[in-house]
């Protein structure tokens, strides 16, 4: 047996589990920071994933204009409405807003502040080659003073995701329908407070639930769900997705939500890391 | 073989790696009509390990391992453990076993694949998930998927097999 182990790459086995303990501990100290083998190579192949998703970014789009023109046009017409619709509720958005001024001054409130003082635009370039989870690889990291639990919008100020391990010029956000995600969120609607959890089963669909719904919580398709910024971690308001169902989980007992992010994960080419905020409320 | 083959011999290998690695990194991992991702870094350890054997299935392992623990996030040195036993395995299997050809080769696939999901729901369920269904649908159909991957994978590898130096001196 000693013989038979010895012939067939026993010590290749005994040099991979020395290897793999030595990556296992240096990750574990290195608490999110990525373990040299991984800067290493991560680095080294930065600017071949770079050109290699540029190719397929590219390609992406020749196809969308070759064979989505119809559907792109009927979602121009779409957004056309929806921008009325959004200019008109502008206009009582900004009384309300001079109106709740002027009683915060009469009230000698604290004006409110929301400031994103260090936002990083960096590309992904590259997604998960994993089915067991959901991340995306950004192009900035360390250099650029990107750090672990920092929060990742798109252009549109929707929630994508948490950096989950940095190296010195990338980084991996673990996106929010990642089976280990689990965030305060509040149901804007309602300002009901719930928790936002990953599941695996939901992160094949690209969605994710709603957990610890308010008792009597009457929630509608379409409610919409928003960061509650408790733990000072994450900034608040940041809206992670819409209600599409409510269902009941396996006990029989409870409900949750099922939420489609207002992100679309698939076709994000750039996104925003949010490096530092103020938020007074 | 001297030392220089062996470094020839190896290197090709590592250069028929790059376009699998691409094609799961960057394009299968893309395609809308594609449910999942295949996992084809394994297979080509496996295939590997087929048509090589044990010694070699295992030091191939260990490289295409560590290069996933690399480049998968959360893996923690496990890949690099789990991806040099499936090699050692596949390639021991295929040598005294089943015979070094493509359904050895699938035969073996099958079998690394499910060992190695079937290690990663019992990591997933000792840590506190308990989402065993839906663990086992994932990867029931990851392992169907990356098995109709064999083929172009193996074809890849045997290809370079027969143009590489035979005997292995390590």
């Amino acid at each position: 047996m000693k013989d038979f182990f010895r012939r067939n790459g026993g010590l290749i086995l005994i040099a991979a589990i020395l290897l793999a303990l030595v990556t296992a501990v240096v990750s574990t100290l290195l608490g999110g920071v990525a373990d040299p083998l991984s800067n290493v190579v991560q680095f080294l192949t930065t600017p071949a994933r770079n050109g290699f998703n540029a190719v397929i970014n590219w390609t992406e789009e020749r196809y969308n204009d070759a064979f989505e023109r119809e559907q792109l046009k009927q979602e121009n017409e779409e957004l056309k409405q929806r921008l009325a619709e959004l200019e008109e509720k502008e206009r009582e958005y900004e009384a309300a807003l001079q109106e709740n001024e002027r009683l915060r001054n009469v009230l000698e409130l604290r004006p409110k502040e929301r400031s994103f003082d260090e936002l990083e635009s960096a590309m992904v370039t590259a997604r998960s080659a994993s089915n067991w989870a959901s991340t995306l690889t950004l192009s900035k990291g360390s250099a650029q003073g990107v750090e672990v639990d920092d929060c990742v919008v798109d252009q549109y100020w929707n929630l994508v995701g948490v950096v989950a391990e940095v190296g010195e010029n990338w980084c991996t956000v673990r996106t929010l329908i990642d089976s280990a995600t689990e965030m305060g969120a509040l149901i804007s609607r309602t300002g009901g407070a719930a928790i936002l959890e990953g599941d695996l089963a939901l992160m094949g669909e690209g969605k994710l639930k709603l957990t610890f719904l308010p008792e009597n919580s009457q929630l509608m398709s379409g409610d919409l769900v928003t960061t509650s910024g408790r733990g000072g971690v994450f900034p608040s308001g940041i809206v992670a997705g819409h209600v599409e169902e409510v269902r009941t989980d396996a006990s029989g007992i409870g409900q949750y939500a099922v939420i489609v992010p207002e992100t679309d994960l698939n076709s994000l080419k750039q996104v925003f890391i949010i490096k530092d905020f103020t938020i007074v409320e | 073989m001297t030392t220089q083959d062996f470094l020839i011999k190896w290197g090709v290998y590592g250069l028929a790696l790059l376009p699998v690695w691409f094609c799961q990194a960057f394009v299968l991992n893309r395609l809308p009509f594609l449910p999942l991702t295949p996992m084809l870094l394994p297979l080509a350890a496996v295939c590997v390990a087929v048509l090589e054997g044990a010694v070699a299935g295992a030091g191939f392992g260990l490289a295409v391992g560590a290069l996933c623990d690399a480049v998968y996030f959360g893996t923690d040195g496990a890949m690099t453990v789990g991806v040099c036993v499936v090699g050692m395995a596949a390639g021991a299997l295929a040598q005294y076993l089943l015979r070094q050809n493509l359904l050895g080769c699938l035969l073996c696939s099958l079998l690394s694949l499910a060992a190695m999901d079937g290690i990663r729901i019992l990591a997933r369920l000792f840590w506190g998930d308990w989402e065993l269904g839906a663990m086992l649908s994932l990867a029931g159909r990851e392992i169907l998927l990356s098995l109709i991957f064999v083929f172009p994978v193996y074809a890849l590898f045997l290809w370079v097999y027969r143009r590489v130096p035979k005997k292995t001196v390590l």
